[in-house]
């Protein structure tokens, strides 16, 4: 059973931070766009923890985040953006869709995996 | 050219007469450029040279190159069936400067000129290829946050960076490019990272160790994919305002791109912003280093008197740092 979904589409950005957690003890999943991390979650009733970047094509990571709650009526698993961009506004429309927080790229794994592993516990 | 801006471009300097060598050396020193000059008894070989400098800002020839009286209209004809975007600037001598070429050899060259009139040529180069200011300040901007971009992907490698120059060429560098639109008050256009297929693969496999031996050009398109959205993300967070967005954001024109020829069109004869990177393995110096170039191409909308950089945000968290909510 997976904890932590990690939502990108450059397999660039997949491989390296599933690569970390997994290093890390974490049991990680994929998906290439917001519309299969919504797949993703809807099967997988045990993960903790969305990693999920912004810009994608078919569904961006805001919208991912907006139809969690409000399609899907989960507000349980905990989502952070991992992405480019470090617009104000786009951070006030990830907050009102209630993500948890936000990591502009670089993804700095020693940085943030203790805060990432509470998330998931 | 404008004392505030630190860009270059290449000419190609098809001149052969040792005596007026210096002058124009001199001359394209005061002026930014860097001449490319095929080695001596080589002149034969012009049209291969051309085919191996992709990225040009012009061509400087001079009217007997190659010997022959007049030998060098001959090849200015081939040279603008070959390559029509390149403006030719044209040397003649005191003594033919008055003779006339016909209509149709006129509309070949961007100017002529002679040696003891080089305010013309001078004139002529800011007029097409020193035609766009490009604030010193960008420049730099852009080379700071790309470094860091593939320092980030190339791990355990150098990342350099030549000096930024003007092109006027519509060529592609390599098999493999990626293209972003970058949309702001200001300026408006697309980046592009340009590369050789092979030698980026089988750089990422080295760097990639055992796991390197599958990887394909899906994961070569994956790393530039990356690189390019890194890259867009930083310019956008450091340079684009969308404040006052206007009606004409919303146009766009077609990019034109002819493949088995290498060329791309973005409709405007504007010059564009080049930079050269080079991706060296510190584990590797006899390799040699593996080439990226970037370009900018603000064919839809450009004004640099209103170029600005965002004001820091009073909340400043490092990349990679987590910001909780």
């Amino acid at each position: 059973m997976a904890q932590v979904l990690v939502v990108d589409d450059s397999s660039t950005v997949r491989d390296e931070v599933c690569n970390f957690l997994r290093e890390n003890g974490l049991a990680v999943i994929t998906a290439v766009d917001g519309a299969d991390g919504v797949n993703k979650l809807k099967s997988d009733p045990s993960i903790k923890l969305v990693l999920c970047d912004v810009n994608m094509p078919n569904m961006d990571g805001l919208t991912m985040a907006e139809k969690v709650r409000n399609d899907l009526k989960n507000s349980a698993v905990n989502i952070i953006m991992l992405t480019t961009e470090n617009n104000p506004a786009m951070k006030a429309r990830g907050k009102a869709a209630g993500i948890k927080g936000w990591i502009v790229k670089p993804f700095n794994g020693t940085a943030v995996i203790a805060s990432l592993k509470k998330l998931v516990e | 050219m404008n004392a505030h801006t630190v860009v270059v471009s290449k000419v190609l300097v098809l001149d052969g007469d040792e005596i007026h060598a210096d002058t124009l050396k001199s001359f394209c020193e005061e002026c930014n450029l860097i001449g490319i000059k095929p080695p001596l008894g080589d002149e034969a070989q012009v049209m291969a040279i051309l085919r191996s400098n992709v990225d040009l800002g012009g061509i400087f020839l001079y009217e007997n190159f190659g010997g022959a009286i007049l030998q060098g209209l001959t090849l200015a004809r081939e040279i603008h069936a070959a390559r029509p975007e390149l403006p030719i600037f044209l040397r003649r001598t005191e003594h033919t400067a008055a003779s006339v070429l016909s209509d149709r050899d006129m509309a070949i060259f961007r100017c002529i000129y002679t040696i003891d009139n080089l305010q013309h040529l001078r004139e002529n180069l800011d007029a097409s290829i020193f035609s766009r200011v490009y604030p010193n300040d960008l420049v730099r901007g852009i080379t700071e946050l790309t470094r860091a971009a593939l320092a980030m992907l190339f791990r355990d490698c150098d990342i350099d960076v030549e000096t930024p120059y003007l092109v006027k060429d519509r060529i592609i560098y390599g098999e493999v490019f990626t293209l972003m639109p970058i949309e702001s008050s200001w300026c408006r256009g697309y980046m592009m990272l340009q590369a050789a297929e092979q030698i980026v693969l089988d750089l990422i496999r080295r760097l990639a160790g055992k796991d390197g031996e599958l990887m394909t050009f899906r994961e070569l398109n994956s790393v530039l994919g990356e690189a390019t959205n890194m890259v867009w993300g930083a310019f956008k967070n450091r340079y684009v305002s969308l404040e006052n967005v206007r009606a004409e954001l919303l146009t766009q024109v077609p990019i034109i791109i002819n493949h088995p020829r290498s060329y791309i069109s973005f409709g405007s004869d504007d010059p564009q912003l080049c930079l050269k990177y080079t991706v060296q393995e510190r584990n590797q110096p006899t390799n040699p280093p593996v080439p990226i170039f970037q370009r900018f191409v603000f064919n839809l909308s450009w004004s640099p008197d209103e170029f600005k950089e965002n004001p820091t945000i009073e909340e400043f968290v490092e990349s990679g740092e987590l910001e909780l909510f």
